[in-house]
């Protein structure tokens, strides 16, 4: 792991714990409702302060936090036209099967390529720390993954190409 | 599978069903397509015993231009036929009347699946065929072979897709070759590029014999800039054969190689994106099961010696 992204990583784990602090809370707009108030923003009261945490500006975290809820999106690095390409198809992939992820969000924050919500019954259902150490691994992998496919398309086509120029 | 193959293996396979020494004649009556919207049909219209092979092919018109009836005359000969009706070339092949020997059948097969790709030859034979006839010339004039010089030879061009087309000119010295390359999709746009780059970069790196390749995407070529129905927005890929590459005794081997090229090159595209596919299947799967991890497993519920439960009932 280089040296810049363990402090970042760091930074949000540190962050998300701190932030996972969630209390089953009803609505105060809408009789016998229960929402995740960051998602609503209807009680301006019960929403926390938004956080940054950025590693440079390819690279970026934004946690909201509520009373009863949390969003965490994820801006991926994408430093060239095929790391975007694969970005997009990864976090598609992903998110079309957000059912299966219980925390992820069908469609991520503006300007954020992927975002998770977590509410106060995710937490009472799973283990908050567990929650965390996943968001965590989620953004080492991701990086790992996108990389990784690169220099594989780069390989096969160096090989494909290769293969059909000897031939000739 | 790394390299294509040339011929089609659906007919290949009819034929070598049927030719087979003990099998009853049957009626056949297939559709079979290749790559390039190529369609033949297999049938037997008159009796079991006589195969119409047609074939059906876009470009058709341009390849008549440039010579394809005499070369498939030759290649076919005796089997040539009127063609079918909406189809470009057709020959019959009668069961009782076929080559002895079991060789001669094989090969016969094999030709015969060849078909779309001796279609196609035609216009590499032409342009072959000039560069010989420049060579030559070029010799007598004591030209130097290594001064590129307009030869004001014809560059034929085939429009073999609907969007797509390729363009092969002679000089004395080089032959050229020059696909346009179209992409439907911004995926495949990337992909292409990364794997054009590979081509373009080959001959740089290990391959010194390999022909040059230049690729470009918005700009056509030198060469057939004026040419009507050449776009600007269309990638060109140029292939540069030089006189080693096509000495007569590779001469066959490089233009089924060179045709291929397109089909060889969308072909990797899928795959790699298949394989793309696969991967973020597999680390989804693995995503799934570090979340589920944190899910505590239900505790078994504690009891007594003797069965009683624990707590509030």
């Amino acid at each position: 792991m280089s040296q810049s992204l363990r402090p970042y990583l760091d930074c949000v784990r540190s962050s998300l714990t701190a932030a996972i602090c969630l209390e089953n809370f009803s609505s105060q707009v809408v009789e016998r409702h229960n929402r995740p108030e960051v998602e609503a923003m209807s009680s301006p009261e019960v929403i926390l302060n938004p956080l940054h945490i950025s590693r440079n500006e390819n690279e970026k975290v934004l946690i909201e936090s509520s009373i009863n809820s949390i969003r965490i999106s994820i801006k991926i690095k994408q430093a060239d036209e095929i790391e975007h390409l694969l970005v997009h198809k990864f976090t598609r992939f992903l998110t079309g099967r957000a059912e299966a992820f219980m925390i992820l969000r069908r469609k991520p924050v503006k300007d954020y390529d992927i975002s998770f919500l977590i509410t106060n019954f995710h937490t009472e259902q799973m283990l908050k720390h567990k929650l965390v150490d996943f968001i965590i691994e989620f953004m080492e992998e991701v990086d790992k993954e996108i990389s990784e496919m690169k220099l594989f398309l780069n390989a096969r086509a160096r090989f494909v190409a290769e293969a059909f120029l000897t031939n000739v | 599978m790394l390299l294509l193959q040339y011929h089609n293996i659906l007919i290949q396979s009819i034929l070598q069903e049927r030719f087979a020494p003990d099998t009853q004649p049957a009626n056949i009556d297939q559709v079979i397509s290749d790559f390039d919207n190529v369609t033949y049909h297999v049938s037997t219209p008159e009796s079991k015993t006589k195969i119409l092979i047609s074939l059906s092919i876009r470009c058709f018109k341009d390849l008549e231009k440039y010579g394809a009836t005499a070369l498939l005359k030759r290649e076919y000969g005796e089997y040539v036929v009127q063609p079918e009706n909406g189809y470009d070339f057709s020959i019959v092949v009668d069961l009782e009347n076929l080559p002895s020997s079991q060789e001669e059948k094989e090969l016969l097969i094999q030709k015969i699946a060849l078909l779309k790709r001796n279609a196609m030859a035609a216009p590499f034979e032409k342009a072959f065929g000039q560069f010989d006839e420049l060579a030559a010339e070029a010799a007598k004039n004591s030209l130097d072979l290594s001064v590129p010089e307009d030869s004001g030879a014809e560059v034929m061009a085939v429009h073999y897709r609907e969007e797509e087309s390729f363009f092969i000119r002679a000089s004395h010295d080089r032959v050229t070759v020059i696909f346009s390359i179209l992409f439907r999709e911004d995926t495949d746009r990337v992909f292409g590029k990364v794997f054009l780059q590979e081509f373009v970069d080959a001959r740089r790196r290990s391959i010194q014999n390999a022909p040059q390749v230049l690729y470009s995407s918005k700009e056509p070529p030198l060469e057939i800039r004026n040419i009507a129905g050449v776009k600007e927005d269309v990638g060109y890929v140029t292939f540069v054969l030089f006189p080693r590459h096509i000495s007569r005794d590779r001469r066959e081997g490089c233009i089924s190689h060179i045709q291929i090229f397109r089909d060889y090159f969308h072909y990797h595209i899928k795959c790699s994106k298949a394989y793309m596919h696969s991967r973020m299947r597999f680390r989804v799967a693995e995503f799934l099961k570090v979340l589920n991890r944190a899910k505590p497993e239900a505790v078994e519920e504690k009891k007594t010696a003797s069965g009683r439960r624990f707590g509030a009932r």
